[in-house]
């Protein structure tokens, strides 16, 4: 049953004159594309650029009508389907965990059908999820429904990781999610990539998500790719009026001493309103059920500081409550200045300050967001 | 007058013709189940076929046996087969195509074979239509098991007969009361085994 390695790393995959056609037109056209061994390339593109049947070429879900693709050299269509895809992590935007099977046996699937025994399965399965937080005895006998999106989410790259696989196709794997969540998770899975440094091709609409995260971008309109090369390159040179749209290039001038913090700040909404009395075991649970990863403690109208659902599981208190767990959190004010704000978070290493109106909390300024906002 | 010997040995034979039946029709219907998702026009015949059967009059899928097949337990278990077919297939056929088709896709995605994604996401998903198809074919089987000692089944459907030929009560009851509870006890056992294999998340 045991599935034979096809490789260890990646060094290059190549794309050359691929083409998939879609009933009179094409999905993809002519593509020439090299990957480099241990880069992260992020795919963007308007909805029917070919971005996605790029990916699923890649693992044969999808058959190009000419053209090749070799990994390391070995043509693809080479190499039985099935064999092909247990040497690569798979991650999709609706996370396809099974409903039927709890988060244990979602991971363990592949691992199970490779012949690994219990044990070695078990011992597997804890490693990652304590790998994506989410602390073993607790979520390892749960279904998926009885998760939250994030948590999800995790499960589902933990999932992807189960056999080490030295190459990850991900499909909009934070597409779903609440803009703050998934900066969360972006943020967390930054961390994981260059811990695991593995070659990583992944799918989005999201530029700024692509800024973030993409070694290098590349760019395609109408089944083409049309422009690739590093974040900078995209925003300073674009290649035409499409990659200038799809970056920005016009909003990257506006003046940053100009704007103030209301401007740029994400709305706050009562969900991430958390009782400084409340136990920290049921805020756990809470913070889930409202799909939340940050939560702002509160004593009636004072604000105590804030938790994350990290902080929650690591200490894995019994009966401790909000307020003896909240680490303080920076304010500002709406009319402060952005660039005086940021300065301040970065000095301190925050990414992430809440916004006051007098007693009122009526926004949440994040760093990374600012930022992209800008560029 | 009935003997309870007699009683016990008819609800014996019952029971075997009832669960025979109930076997082979499984094992018939599910890989049936199974190819119809691979090909359109096996549906399209498997299904015509269960639904014109079970169109025919029970008695009369009973009748036809005999110029075929004679009498006996074996043409008995094909003519209670015939009924019993269609609420597993169609069930099933249901159960498991019903599957989110992202999932499949998903499951392909992680290096799946066609069998580990039937074994491993299409049945499980399937079982709440699967046992409920193969309930109701078991109380569907249990009443046709009666008719069938017309062509020499054996069963409580001898004793039955012989009451209503009699005008006697007694006899009639000493057959019917365990074809009865026959039925309960065929709900019950697949309820049972329905529990035992169905994931935890669909049990709440």
């Amino acid at each position: 049953m045991q599935t034979e390695r096809l490789f260890d790393r990646i060094d290059s995959i190549q794309f050359k004159g691929v083409t998939k056609k879609y009933g009179s037109g094409f999905a993809v056209k002519d593509l020439d594309l090299e990957i480099e061994g241990g880069e992260l390339l992020i795919l963007i593109g308007p909805s029917g650029s070919g971005k996605t049947t790029t990916l699923r070429i890649m693992n044969r879900m999808i058959e190009q009508d000419f053209g090749s693709v070799t990994i390391n050299g070995i043509d693809t269509r080479e190499v039985d389907p099935v064999r092909l895809r247990r040497n690569m992590g798979y991650v999709i935007q609706n996370i396809g965990l099974f409903p039927h099977m709890t988060i244990g046996e979602n991971i363990g699937l592949v691992p199970k059908l490779e012949g690994w025994d219990k044990k070695k399965t078990e011992g597997r399965v804890r490693e990652l999820l304590d790998f994506v937080s989410l602390p073993p005895d607790m979520f390892m006998n749960r279904y998926p429904r009885q998760l939250s999106g994030g948590q999800q989410q995790r499960v589902g790259l933990a999932r992807a990781m189960a056999m080490d696989p030295p190459l990850f196709l991900m499909d909009e794997p934070f597409g779903a999610l609440d803009p703050i969540l998934r900066k969360q998770l972006q943020k967390e899975f930054l961390k994981i990539k260059n811990e695991i440094n593995r070659t990583i091709v992944f799918v989005t609409h999201d530029i700024e998500e692509a800024l973030i995260l993409g070694d290098r971008i590349a760019i395609m309109d109408q089944a083409k790719l049309v422009q690739m090369g590093p974040p900078e390159e995209l925003i300073f040179n674009p290649a035409n009026d499409l990659v200038a749209d799809i970056v920005d290039t016009k909003r990257k001038f506006k003046h940053m001493d100009t704007l103030n913090v209301k401007d740029l700040m994400s709305p706050f909404e009562q969900k991430y309103v958390f009782e400084g009395k409340m136990n920290a075991c049921d805020a756990v649970e809470e913070m889930a059920n409202r799909d939340i990863e940050t939560a702002f403690v509160f004593d009636g109208d004072e604000l105590l500081g804030q938790v994350t659902m990290m902080d929650l599981m690591k200490c894995r208190m019994k009966s401790q409550n909000l307020a003896d767990v909240a680490r303080p959190v920076r304010t500002f004010q709406p009319l402060d200045s952005v660039a005086v704000a940021l300065s301040e978070l970065k000095k301190n290493g925050e990414y992430l300050a809440i916004v006051m109106n007098s007693k009122h909390p009526i926004g949440i300024l994040i760093s990374d967001e600012v930022l992209l906002k800008l560029i | 007058m009935v003997v309870i010997e007699t009683v016990l040995d008819a609800t014996w034979e019952h029971i075997i013709l009832v669960y025979t039946t109930l076997f082979v029709s499984i094992v018939v219907s599910i890989p049936l189940a199974f190819a119809s998702l691979y090909s359109k026009k096996l549906e399209f015949v498997v299904m015509k076929f269960a639904n014109m059967v079970q169109a025919v009059p029970s008695f009369a899928v009973v009748a036809i046996m005999v110029p075929f097949l004679g009498i006996g337990f074996t043409p008995a278990v094909v003519a209670i087969m015939l009924r019993a077919l269609l609420p597993i297939i169609k069930n099933t056929y249901i159960g498991l195509s019903n599957v989110d088709p992202a999932l499949i896709d998903y499951a392909e995605g992680i290096g799946l074979s066609q069998w580990q994604i039937n074994r491993h996401i299409r049945l499980p998903n399937a079982y709440p239509a699967m046992f409920a198809g193969i309930k109701f074919a078991g109380i569907l089987a249990n009443s046709i098991a009666v008719l069938t000692a017309f062509i020499g089944s054996g069963g409580l459907g001898e004793i039955i007969f012989q009451g209503l030929i009699g005008y006697n009560t007694r006899t009639l009851l000493a057959g019917a009361i365990p074809a009865i509870m026959l039925a309960i006890l065929i709900d019950l056992s697949f309820t049972m085994l329905e529990k035992k294999v169905t994931p935890g998340y669909m049990k709440k």
